[in-house]
């Protein structure tokens, strides 16, 4: 049973140190996908993502030439980006409050604080296939739905009773 | 009425209008696959296994910090690596001193305050130690990254 469900998806791993690649394409190999590319950085990435079907991106934030913010905004808003849907979870061992919220903004999926655990990392690839987000397009975003949770700080998108002009895609 | 300066033209996208990872039965059963006890045996195995080259790399990080010297981004960068993977390599202690030597010098110079070298000096100090030491003394360990987040906090509430 181990491996059912997962085995026709393409991962493509988007991280600049070798031990923690080797590692991610474990755990992934470990719930049965097989198919996994990897990158060193946002360049190499898109590249990648553009020659190849990806079903699931895993980046970290901190690479150069170009980082995990900058790749993940070219994925959702790039007018040549090959899949603006495509779940991206970032991991990142820059875990505070402001770089997470940069992560949420440039339209992450999940964001997985290193150090990494298999539990961890299984957890939010469950999230991702058991309660897929809505996608939000508006004036300065595109990506999944940031809220959720109440925050008085959010500056997105409103959906409320009184919000102008929302409207539904099915 | 919607707030001054926000979108007004807002399109929500949900999950059935767009390409999803799994088909909804390919899901269920992907699910099953993340909650049985075979796949966390074989990610254990794979956890496990990258461990001794993780170990190796830590110590490698630990003389690139070492060596940064005055160097300060070299040294963040290094002290990074450390907090990104050493406690998934075993190695809780020094993760756990890393991650607070890269919280103070983040807040430090993010917002553009002079680095106490001392403190930097500490961090650094312990980390090699708790990297290099055998047994990786958890209990020892941990007293020490409790004293030097205290010491990190006390200044950065006296330089604010």
């Amino acid at each position: 049973m181990s491996g059912a469900g997962f085995e026709n998806l393409k991962a493509l791993i988007v991280e600049d140190n070798a031990h923690m690649r080797s590692l991610l394409r474990a755990l992934l190999n470990a719930i049965g996908i097989k198919d996994v590319s990897e990158a060193t950085n946002g360049q190499i990435a898109i590249q990648i993502l553009r020659e190849r079907k990806s079903d699931l991106v895993l980046t970290d934030l901190a690479m150069k030439p170009m980082d995990g913010l900058e790749f993940t905004r070219y994925v959702r808003n790039h007018d040549h980006s090959p899949n603006p849907f495509v779940p991206i979870i970032m991991i990142s061992g820059h875990t505070e409050k402001y770089r997470v919220e940069a992560a949420r903004d440039a339209g992450v999926t999940e964001f997985l604080a290193k150090p990494i655990t298999a539990h961890n990392l299984f957890a939010r690839i469950g999230e991702i296939v058991e309660r897929p987000r809505a996608f939000v397009r508006c004036d300065n975003y595109f990506g999944p739905d940031r809220r959720r949770h109440q925050n008085d700080d959010y500056t997105g998108p409103w959906r409320r009773k009184d919000d102008f002009q929302t409207t539904e895609a099915r | 009425m919607p707030k001054p300066g926000k979108s007004k033209t807002v399109q929500i996208i949900q999950p059935d209008a767009y390409p999803q990872m799994l088909s909804k039965p390919r899901a269920a059963r992907a699910l099953h696959t993340l909650r049985a006890p075979e796949t966390a045996a074989k990610a254990q195995v794979a956890m496990e296994a990258s461990m001794p080259p993780m170990r190796a790399a830590i110590l490698q990080y630990v003389e690139e910090m070492e060596r940064a010297g005055s160097d300060m981004t070299r040294l963040f960068e290094a002290a990074h690596e450390i907090r990104g993977f050493a406690e998934t390599a075993g190695m809780v202690t020094t993760g756990r001193i890393a991650e607070v030597l890269c919280r103070y010098m983040d807040d430090i110079m993010r917002f553009g305050r002079t680095l106490d070298t001392t403190i930097v000096a500490l961090h650094v100090t312990a980390i090699a130690r708790a990297a290099r030491a055998e047994d990786d003394n958890v209990r020892t360990g941990q007293t020490v990254a409790a004293e030097l987040a205290a010491l990190v906090a006390k200044r950065l509430s006296e330089s604010e």
